[in-house]
């Protein structure tokens, strides 16, 4: 399914690019994000991710968070959970990755143009609509209403906390944020992301949607959309499958006839709907 | 000035009522006004009155025995809280004004008369109460999955 939007491809895309960590920006516990300097300018669609590999551990794929139009910084967000991010994490500012990509497909935005447009993101979620948001905000005039919704775990979990505070700070920008749970010292709201899609102010006639989170969150999300008159077609999700190649060949992130690595990860949601629906596929 | 009658039906809970049907509530209705900080219920007292949101955040809460408190969710303008209400029963949560919250107050004793004389205002006000305790627990079910782990 085409987004409408120009898909980047890797120059070599067997060949880890060794890659300099530049800048590293301890987000929130357990997550950082790099800025990571490329010898030759790294041209990416939002919703792209790369392979990164941290050397003589593993490789893995990775979405990527930054500014779509800055090609001379690339940034990844990153959570620690096992054997290769725990390897990446532990790496310092001057060290070297390998970087394989871009791969996959993007964000809508060419579709979105004129239409108002939601983002719906959930905890690290937000990393692989930030360049989406990001690209949106360059081309401001290009589109409708931007509704933004963010549900993280607590207060102490809110990823890119300034960004997301200086984006509701705008006019033209309507913001929300909930947290599942908080102390009292969290004067914003409490309880879970879909009841703010229950309550945004969108026309489903005019939007467009772009949900990136845990999968189930994903799918209380769409449901809530579709309750608010949403099409499926409307709808667009970023699904995570594990992966080796990353060029649809190896057959690691199939899920049912397509491939997460070349299909995906962006998909509209009716064409993924009823596979995520599916037990252990 | 709006009349009670005219404001109450304007509560998201009360929408598509009979005439009639908000008329019977009037009777029941109080307008209250919670300072920020004022509990509208506490754990393990009765909760005697059903509550429609107009204004202000409430902060549902519990605490932990080192003496942390929880938010466990916000309910906001058009919500309603005292859901377990029609049992009678006593209340599972603190229930604290964030900022000045006014909300009217629905008397149990009065409501639930009403309820039981008139059949289809009762299945009217229970029905209500059944759709918002199932979003209530849906919301309470996917906070419970804990999917940002
Ligand atoms: C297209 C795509 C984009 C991604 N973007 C990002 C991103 O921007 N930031 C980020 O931090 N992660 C992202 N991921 C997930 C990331 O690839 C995995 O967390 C990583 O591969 C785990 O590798 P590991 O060796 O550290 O952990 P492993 O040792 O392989 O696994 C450790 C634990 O993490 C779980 N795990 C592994 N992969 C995933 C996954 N994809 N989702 C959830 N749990 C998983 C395993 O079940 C296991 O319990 C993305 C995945 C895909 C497919
Ligand atoms: S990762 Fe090999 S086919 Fe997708």
């Amino acid at each position: 399914m085409s987004t409408g939007e120009a898909t980047r491809r890797a120059p070599n895309a067997y060949m880890p690019i060794p890659t300099r960590i530049g800048r590293m920006v301890g987000d929130i516990e357990d997550v950082f994000t790099w800025a990571l300097e490329p010898s030759e300018p790294f041209e990416f669609a939002p919703g792209q991710f790369n392979m990164l590999y941290a050397h003589g551990v593993g490789e893995v794929p990775i979405s990527i968070s930054g500014d779509p139009t800055d090609p001379t910084v690339l940034h990844h967000t990153v959570r620690v959970v096992g054997k290769v991010t725990r390897a990446l994490g532990a790496l310092n500012v001057g060290d070297e990755i390998g970087v394989r990509g871009p791969f996959g497909s993007t964000w809508p935005l060419g579709q979105a143009i004129g239409q108002d447009v939601l983002f719906v993101a959930g905890g690290l979620g937000l990393a692989p609509l930030r360049p989406a948001i990001l690209a949106v905000l360059a081309r401001r005039g290009e589109f409708g209403q931007v509704s933004i919704i963010y549900g993280a775990r607590s207060p102490e979990d809110i990823l890119f906390r300034r960004e997301l505070e200086a984006w509701r700070g705008r006019f033209d920008v309507d913001l929300e944020a909930i947290v599942d749970r908080s102390g009292t010292d969290w004067y914003g709201r409490v309880g879970v992301v879909t009841r703010l899609v229950a309550e945004a102010d969108v026309d489903p006639e005019t939007s467009v949607a772009m949900v990136c989170g845990p999968e189930i969150m994903m799918r209380f999300t769409a449901r809530e959309l579709e309750q608010r008159g949403f099409e499926q077609d409307q709808i667009w999700v970023s699904l995570e499958r594990s992966m080796k190649c990353a060029v649809g060949l190896c057959g690691h992130c199939q899920l049912g006839g397509t491939f997460v690595c070349k299909d995906g990860p962006v998909y509209r949601y009716d064409e993924v709907a009823a596979k995520m629906l599916v037990r252990g596929l | 000035m709006e009349d009670l009658e005219s404001i109450l039906k304007q509560h998201p809970f009360l929408e598509d009522l009979q005439p009639e049907q908000v008329k019977l509530i009037v009777g029941c209705a109080k307008n209250l006004r919670f300072k920020p900080g004022e509990f509208l219920a506490r754990e393990g007292q009765k909760e005697a009155c059903l509550s429609l949101i107009r204004r202000g955040t409430v902060a549902i809460e519990t605490h932990a025995p080192n003496g942390e408190t929880m938010c466990i969710e916000t309910l906001m303008p058009g919500d309603v809280l005292g859901l377990s209400w029609i049992t009678p029963a006593t209340a599972h949560f603190d229930c604290r004004a964030r900022e000045t919250v006014i909300a009217f107050s629905l008397d149990h004793g009065c409501l639930v008369g009403k309820m039981k004389e008139d059949p289809a205002f009762g299945y009217a006000i229970t029905s209500r109460l059944l759709d918002n305790t199932y979003q209530r627990l849906s919301r309470l079910r996917l906070q419970k999955l804990d999917v940002y782990r």
